[in-house]
């Protein structure tokens, strides 16, 4: 204890240190701490700390309610493990990419000519789905009110139609929440979706009628029977498959506790 | 069948109690709704420890969590689609950088000098012939890819409460994929890309209200001109790449940030 009592306190730069809380050490209890100054914010921020506050300890209260037990080991290490993996994964995929390439390349047709057209004009095969629906022409409505005119002409009915289907996909995880993942679990919804698989088939067929040999009429009622079939048949298997799932777990139960 | 859904925590009669003003509660609103499907929170937290810990592993995924692994081997092939897509859409866009050195859009000349020089491109160049062949073809396996990983989602209800954000921006990305894939059918100049582009304006055309404006804005016009071709070219080569890396950025970090959801 050689210091004496009366020096002003130094830090090991020399400087002077205050204490007043301007500086690096706070003077006494009553300085705030970041939280304090964090909760004395107003408006937004104050609301954000506070929803914060909320959203950690609901977070906290899950942990602590959970059955779920740490491992030593957090995951598998990035390297090897995974490197290795995505590495191996990789090159196939792309040796596929250059094999496909390699064996069936691309040709070339004729140049632009504006004055004759083809008799077959189609884009890739990946837009035959927007390219049939341009060819709804049939169930465009008429209203009677309009002496039996249409409402819009059928291009635009075409596009709209297009609207109408990206929509329909976006809307889905609006409509159906909840933690139910396996198709059997909702075969509604699987039915829904196969039945969307088969349309987008089938519009594509409609598509390409030229090539088709089908009589148009037939190959349009057909584009939109088979999704509804295909759906239904799904519902009835997926349905039958829930039953089954059922029947075993009610068996275990009842061998398990027998009924007395 | 399924796991129960936990209690969640009041937030809405929390906010019900505080007595806010609109802007609060639109503000509150936002932040609840991004917050429980992003984890902010939780990322907050992460950059507080970050500068403690530097650990580079992956997080455990899901089927390692629950132990699945035996019984999930099998699907594997259908949970790599989007990485497959992924790959396709590099590999095009190596191979098309590199076309991009031999073509020009241009409809003067006789035949055009877009075509003139996809000739070029398939007969004299070296390895030319092969490097259409790898750019078409990696863009058609990016389509399939895409489809396929969509129906993926579809069926192991992937899409599900906190994914729906995912869900809307792989819409636009399976879309902007589909422009990619219809701009590209059109460079060549040939007579199939002529009526594809012909058809193409007309289907805007009939867009009600706004369609002489897109087709004005997509093509240059109502009919098919060097302006349609130099438009495609830029849309093609320079805005689509921009805006469908970002948003394939953007939706791999959310499936990073929310995990894979796997169906159990």
């Amino acid at each position: 204890m050689t210091d004496t009592n009366d020096k002003t306190p130094e830090t090991d730069g020399g400087e002077e240190v205050r204490a007043d809380g301007t500086g690096i050490v706070a003077p006494d209890d009553e300085t705030p701490t970041w939280r304090e100054r964090k909760e004395r914010t107003t408006g937004l921020s104050r609301l954000t700390y506070e929803y914060f506050e909320r959203a950690r300890r609901e977070d906290q209260d899950l942990r602590q309610e959970s059955t779920y037990v740490e491992r030593d080991v957090l995951g598998f290490p990035t390297w090897p493990h995974e490197t290795i993996r995505n590495l191996s994964i990789a090159s196939f995929f792309v040796g596929m990419i250059l094999f496909l390439s390699a064996t069936m390349p691309p040709h070339i047709g004729p140049p632009a000519n504006p004055s004759s057209t083809p008799a077959i004009i189609l884009p890739d095969w990946y837009l035959y789905w927007s390219f049939g629906l341009l060819k709804l022409t049939p169930i465009n409505p008429e209203l009677a009110i309009l002496d039996g005119q249409k409402i819009m002409a059928d291009r635009t009915y075409g596009v709209l139609a297009n609207i109408v289907v990206v929509g329909a996909i976006a809307i889905v995880p609006f409509l159906n929440k909840g933690s139910a993942r396996r198709p059997v679990e909702e075969p509604f919804w699987a039915a829904v979706g196969v039945g969307g698989v088969v349309f987008a088939f089938t519009i594509s067929v409609l598509a390409v009628q030229n090539l088709v040999p089908i009589a148009v009429p037939l190959l349009f009622d057909l584009t939109f029977l088979l999704p509804v079939v295909a759906g239904f048949v799904t519902y009835a298997v997926l349905k039958t498959m829930r039953e089954g799932y059922m029947y075993d777990l009610n068996r275990r139960y009842y061998r398990l506790r027998p009924p007395k | 069948m399924s796991l129960e859904k936990k209690d969640e925590f009041d937030h809405k009669g929390w906010m019900k109690e505080k007595d806010l003003t609109p802007v609060e509660t639109t503000y509150l609103t936002a932040l609840i709704w991004l917050d429980t499907r992003l984890r902010i929170v939780d990322y907050l937290e992460i950059l507080e420890t970050l500068y403690y810990r530097v650990n580079l592993q992956m997080p455990k995924s899901h089927t390692e969590q629950y132990n699945l692994d035996n019984k999930f081997w099998y699907w594997y092939p259908l949970y790599t689609l989007g990485l497959f897509s992924t790959l396709a859409y590099i590999v095009a866009a190596i191979s098309g950088a590199l076309l991009g050195f031999y073509y020009s859009p241009a409809t003067s000349g006789d035949p055009t000098t877009a075509y003139s020089q996809i000739e070029f491109i398939m007969t004299e160049l070296q390895f030319g012939f092969m490097l259409r062949s790898v750019h078409r073809w990696s863009a058609q396996v990016m389509v399939a890819a895409v489809f396929l990983h969509m129906l993926r989602v579809y069926f192991t209800g992937a899409y599900k409460e906190p994914r729906e954000l995912n869900w809307l921006i792989g819409i636009v990305l399976i879309s902007l994929t589909m422009v990619f894939g219809y701009t590209g059918y059109l460079l060549p100049w040939d007579q199939l890309a002529f009526w594809a582009g012909q058809i193409g304006v007309e289907m805007s055309l009939s867009i009600p209200l706004a369609g002489e404006w897109v087709a004005q804005l997509l093509f240059g016009g109502f009919t098919l001109s060097q302006a349609t071709l130099q438009r495609m070219y830029i849309i093609h080569v320079f805005l689509l790449p921009f805006v469908v890396t970002t948003l394939i950025a953007i939706h791999i970090g959310i499936v990073w940030v929310q995990g894979i959801a796997e169906p159990h």
